[in-house]
């Protein structure tokens, strides 16, 4: 997949249109001269993150940096602290040392992560999370809440989201009815519907056979580059993250790789197994 | 949808604990406002009582604590009358007397020739003559819950009263009233010479008797108070206990109301925790989750307070149906009562959300998640 440049309507005033796509880890020279680094999106300083008092380093000492636009990811065994890196980038758990910083300014407080999470930051799991008694768009519907936007804009806008990831069908299906390749694709919808700079997914394709598991994984690829966000996929798949031009690999809560290159060939797009599988977009 | 609404599917997912969470809330509130409404309604039959039987002023012994516990001299009745302003007064034993099958019945007894007799609304029969002893006039409601008609016999205080006639008294207080001669109840009660009130009309001439004047003078007999029906209710001890009882009975009863949300949502929200995660997740902020749980119990709440309201006018209903109740008072909920109940129902619902609702924000959305 080739990485996405940063949309007008996502970038915000620190990340102009001109944002080099490219690691701050790994990222070569520009060859201009004098060319100032841009500000990572999101930066991980010395993170560490100990339980039980610290007798379980769950991440040591993680530095790294991802740029608007990056598509990295994240590979490593499990327990090897992939998802704690997630938890970190979207600040749904703390680090006990160290700081993240998004466009270069720390974030500390919960109150801060929740914004950026409700305007800047998604998140697909890859247990789905979606809230049982509601149905796919009320589920989608759901991350627009608390932004003051009015609840039949929050419809529509639910609404086209689920249009964008082929269940226009079956938007008002309780979840509970939905396959899992649908249930997926209504997180997706979920975490993209605040149209996020940063996309986050967890092992999104951890739940799912592996034809679900393609097609999601295609429709997350597609969307992350219409959308042009900044996508962060972890997952112990490698085909998967061969996708992604930057792979970064953790073992032991520290990164003991990361590889990435703007040039890196896009990747190839899979066929949909089945018609009915197929995504539609408007 | 909105916050409503989702508070809504979740109470519908567990239709069981929120039916006995409703119906616990419910309980509570129609309780506390049947006790509530029970101690108001017997305050406000005694003053229809009272009022029905046209008083202007109610003497009593100086510092007797309620309407039952004066010991006057029945002679003192003759004092009264001669005060200035005063346009007749007549002297009353007043008592709960025992009636056999261990019911006691509120009696009275007045002196012959009282001017309370000549105002009795008679349905049937008539009023005691000069001197006729061991004759008893029963209100309506006496008469039936005793299953008794006229020439039927009545015991009080063991002793046999022939029914000579039946009143139909307005108020609830009086349906359920003996009337006795005063020397018979005096005699029974071993209380002789004694009234318990003196009932006093005011001069209603031009200009009428200032009643405040009339109050002093009667005070500057001494060892008697006068003071209006109102003010003698106010000050009466029997009815501030009731008053207290209920109150702290009805509080006790929201308060279990309030503690049925807290456990309700506490079990919802830990239940849930794994959702409240997901909210966290997708950036829902502490207080937008917190009053997601909040609406949860408010809805708990408003279904509760609805019932309980329904149950007390139920309870109003069924109430004056059963003797023992419905002899002495009418039981009457009213919007002096219920609106203070609900807020202070509702008010204890927000209060006991608040504790799971901040529970759940407490954690850490990933701590949150990781729950089954």
């Amino acid at each position: 997949m080739k990485a996405g440049r940063a949309t007008a309507a996502n970038a915000e005033a620190d990340s102009g249109p001109g944002m080099a796509v490219t690691s701050a880890a790994n990222s070569p020279d520009s060859g201009c001269a004098g060319a100032a680094k841009p500000t990572p999106l999101i930066a991980l300083r010395g993170v560490s993150r100990l339980h039980d008092g610290g007798a379980i380093a769950a991440l040591t000492d993680i530095d790294l940096a991802i740029e608007a636009g990056d598509c990295v990811a994240v590979v490593g065994a499990s327990g090897s602290g992939k998802s704690s890196l997630v938890n970190m980038l979207c600040g749904i758990d703390f680090p006990s040392a160290g700081s993240v910083l998004w466009n270069g300014r720390p974030v500390a407080t919960q109150r801060q992560w929740a914004r950026l999470r409700r305007t800047a930051i998604g998140i697909v799991f890859q247990e789905f999370n979606l809230i049982p008694t509601l149905t796919a768009i009320e589920n989608v519907e759901l991350a627009l809440f608390g932004r003051g936007i009015a609840a039949s804009r929050r419809q529509a806008r639910a609404a086209i989201m689920l249009y964008r990831v082929g269940l226009e069908q079956r938007m008002h299906n309780a979840v509970t009815t939905l396959s899992g390749g649908e249930r997926q694709r209504v997180a997706i919808a979920r975490a993209l519907v605040n149209a996020p700079r940063l996309l986050l997914a967890d092992e999104p394709t951890g739940s799912l056979d592996s034809v679900n598991a393609l097609l999601v994984a295609e429709l997350l690829f597609k969307l992350s580059q219409e959308l042009g966000m900044t996508t962060v996929l972890v997952t112990h798949d490698e085909a998967l993250a061969a996708r992604c031009p930057r792979r970064v690999r953790i073992k032991d809560g520290r990164v003991v790789e990361d590889l990435g290159s703007i040039t890196a060939a896009p990747p190839v797009a899979a066929e949909p197994a089945t018609p009915e599988h197929t995504v539609s977009t408007p | 949808m909105n916050l409503f609404g989702l508070a809504s599917r979740n109470l519908k997912r567990r239709p069981v604990r929120t039916s006995l969470s409703i119906l616990g809330v419910g309980l509570a509130v129609g309780s506390a406002l049947a006790l509530m409404s029970l101690s108001r309604s017997i305050d406000a039959s005694t003053r229809e009582g009272f009022d029905e039987m046209g008083d202007d002023l109610v003497v009593m012994q100086k510092g007797a604590s309620d309407i039952f516990g004066g010991f006057i001299p029945e002679d003192t009745v003759e004092r009264v009358a001669a005060v200035a302003g005063v346009a007749r007064a007549a002297g009353e034993l007043f008592m709960f007397a025992p009636a056999g099958n261990e019911r006691s019945l509120l009696t009275q007894g007045w002196a012959d020739g009282s001017y309370l007799w000549k105002k009795v609304p008679l349905r049937e029969g008539r009023v005691p003559g000069a001197g006729e002893r061991a004759v008893a006039v029963l209100g309506e409601g006496a008469a039936a819950s005793l299953g008794k008609k006229l020439d039927d016999s009545v015991e009080i205080f063991g002793q046999k009263f022939n029914v000579i006639g039946i009143a139909n008294y307005t108020s609830t207080i009086n349906r359920g009233l003996v009337l006795l001669p005063l020397t018979d109840l005096q005699a029974a009660s071993l209380r002789p010479h004694q009234v318990t009130v003196i009932h006093v009309n005011t001069a209603r001439g031009t200009p009428p008797a200032d009643t405040g004047r009339v109050k002093g003078a009667i005070d500057a007999l001494g060892g008697l108070s006068a003071a209006t029906a109102d003010e003698v209710l106010s000050k009466d001890r029997n009815f501030k206990i009731l008053d207290a009882v209920s109150l702290a009975i009805s509080i006790i009863a929201v308060l279990m109301g309030a503690i049925y949300v807290l456990n309700a949502l506490i079990m919802a929200t830990q239940e849930r925790t794994r959702e409240i995660g997901v909210f966290a997740a997708i950036g829902w902020s502490k207080r937008l989750i917190m009053a997601s749980i909040v609406v949860e119990g408010v809805l708990l709440c408003v279904a509760g307070c609805v019932l309980g309201l329904g149950l007390s006018f139920a309870a109003s209903l069924a109430f004056p149906h059963i003797p023992a109740i419905g002899d002495l008072v009418s039981f009457k909920p009213n919007a002096a009562l219920i609106v203070p109940t609900l807020a202070a129902a509702l008010l204890l619902c927000v209060a006991g959300s608040l504790l799971p609702a901040w529970r759940a924000v407490r954690m850490l959305p990933a701590e949150a998640l990781r729950r089954l």
